[in-house]
């Protein structure tokens, strides 16, 4: 595989031997050895530096000492990967990817994944939080990884670089909290003050300005509808071939006489569950070709669908 | 002029939704925006000032009589209503979310709350206070969520530009922290 050039590499990858190591933690142990000796590696191209020549103490290339006390990393008895280039828990794993200390490329995910499973199934006793974490660490590097396989028409922006974290959202949790707070005032205001409601307004016939409901609402009423129905004892079971074409004209013809139908009644009014489907599918078919318009006049009414005036230039 | 204003006090009377200045427009068909909004504030003074139980108050987009907040008690008493049903805080949050970073993911507003939001929407979705208005063009394709009109009438605001903005809200914060 041809290595690509990312415009976010800082340098050479650093790669340290354990004996190298001086890390605080000392019952931690931690092998992190040299990517060449890695099975899938494109590294080889790349050049290392002599263990004992002048570090780059680039920013971006801090030690790993360093990397790894700032990770808070610390030992657990969870679960741990042994990689040729790396052995540990799977969240030192994920911090130094962040840190550009290995190369998310030298990982194999698939293998990590095998062993992880065969661990999960040895196991008698499981640690529900311990594995949910270990479930979106991986899903973590599965991620950054297949963003770094995919083929790019452009590098990876720095910004967009999926190994970053997400941006830090607490900025905007504060400012909901205070919105939240001065909505809650307004509530409060709100709740006592009254405007007339149209509990006895009479509902012209025609030409009403009718609020259309969302799909939302009538799949609501619809699965409110179904559980109903599920609920009845079936006692009869008629098999019946209902095509969607002659149940739309059904629709058609009884808005066109009745002039309105009315959404639950009429799917309650079907025989079977599956009639009541295709209608419901019907209703929603026609409402998309704007054939008929779906409206509720007050909240928690019924819905009404009626025939639109001018249908859209087609037979019905 | 008077004459205008009373042809708005009869109109907004009618009106269950609040009347919005276009249909005003369009039912006064000869007067100037300029010259209902005159007589809408007249209006308003008119009956603000005067012991009359009822206000003038715009909201929503558009303008409605609502009852001064003295006569709570009376009015719930008639219309059978215990207490008024406040949001959780767990959906007021959601819904600020939504308000602010509207079209917005559930996804979105799970970062920003920083817990699973699902059963907040859903109530702020019954409730109407928030619709679904599309879907994202992200993998996935999740679903969009915007607040609705009633919104708008809930909280007493006449149109978004109501909410705090960014600085009003940055004040509240450092008021807040000292």
């Amino acid at each position: 595989m041809a290595r690509r050039e990312y415009p976010h590499e800082e340098g050479p990858l650093e790669i340290f031997r354990t004996e190298e190591r001086d890390f605080p933690n000392e019952e931690a142990p931690l092998e992190l050895l040299d990517g060449r000796e890695g099975e899938e590696l494109g590294a080889a191209d790349r050049e290392f530096p002599d263990k004992d020549g002048p570090r780059n103490e680039a920013p971006g290339t801090a030690s790993l000492e360093a990397a790894v006390s700032e990770s808070g990393w610390s030992e657990k008895d969870g679960y741990r990967i042994k990689l040729d280039i790396f052995e540990g828990p799977l969240d030192l794993l994920l911090f130094l990817i962040k840190k550009k200390k290995i190369e998310i490329q030298n990982i194999p995910l698939a293998l990590i994944t095998r062993e992880y499973l065969d661990y999960l199934h040895e196991r008698e006793h499981i640690n529900l939080d311990r594995e949910a974490e270990f479930l979106l660490m991986a899903a973590l590097l599965i991620y950054i990884k297949s963003q770094f396989l995919l083929p790019r028409e452009q590098p990876i922006e720095p910004d967009i670089d999926p190994r970053k974290e997400r941006p830090d959202r607490t900025g905007d949790y504060e400012r909901v909290r205070v919105v939240s707070a001065v909505l809650r005032d307004k509530e409060e205001e709100q709740s006592t003050i009254w405007r007339r409601t149209a509990l006895n307004a009479p509902l012209p016939e025609q030409d009403l300005d009718l609020v259309e409901v969302s799909l939302f609402d009538l799949a609501e009423s619809f699965f409110a509808m179904m559980k109903r129905k599920q609920s009845a004892p079936q006692k009869i079971i008629k098999v019946k071939e209902i095509s969607v074409a002659d149940k739309t004209k059904e629709i058609i013809l009884a808005l066109q006489t009745k002039g309105y139908l009315d959404f639950l009644e009429y799917l309650d009014a079907q025989e079977t569950l599956e009639e009541a489907l295709v209608a419901f599918f019907c209703l929603l078919e026609l409402i998309k070709a704007r054939r008929v318009m779906a409206v509720q006049e007050q909240l928690f009414n019924t819905i009404k669908v009626w025939l639109r005036k001018e249908p859209a230039g087609e037979d019905a | 002029m008077d004459n205008l204003k009373n042809i708005l006090e009869a109109l907004i009377f009618i009106s269950v939704e609040p009347l919005t200045l276009d249909k005003m427009k369009e039912v006064l068909d000869v007067s100037s925006e300029e010259e209902i909004l005159q007589a809408l504030l007249h209006l308003g003074t008119e009956m603000e000032e005067s012991p009359r139980a009822i206000r003038l108050v715009q909201t929503g987009g558009g303008w409605v009589f609502m009852t001064k907040s003295t006569f709570d008690a009376p009015v719930r008493k008639l219309l059978q209503i215990e207490r008024r049903k406040k949001l959780s805080p767990a959906a007021l949050e959601a819904l600020s979310a939504v308000a602010y970073h509207q079209p917005v993911t559930q996804i979105d507003i799970m970062t920003i709350r920083g817990v699973d939001s699902t059963h907040s929407l859903h109530t702020l979705l019954e409730n109407k206070l928030i619709k679904i208005s599309g879907r994202k063009d992200a993998p996935g394709r999740p679903l969009l969520y915007k607040t609705t009109e009633k919104f708008l009438t809930y909280f007493g605001l006449n149109s978004l530009e109501d909410l705090p903005r960014e600085e009003e809200l940055k004040k509240i914060l450092e008021e807040g922290n000292t």
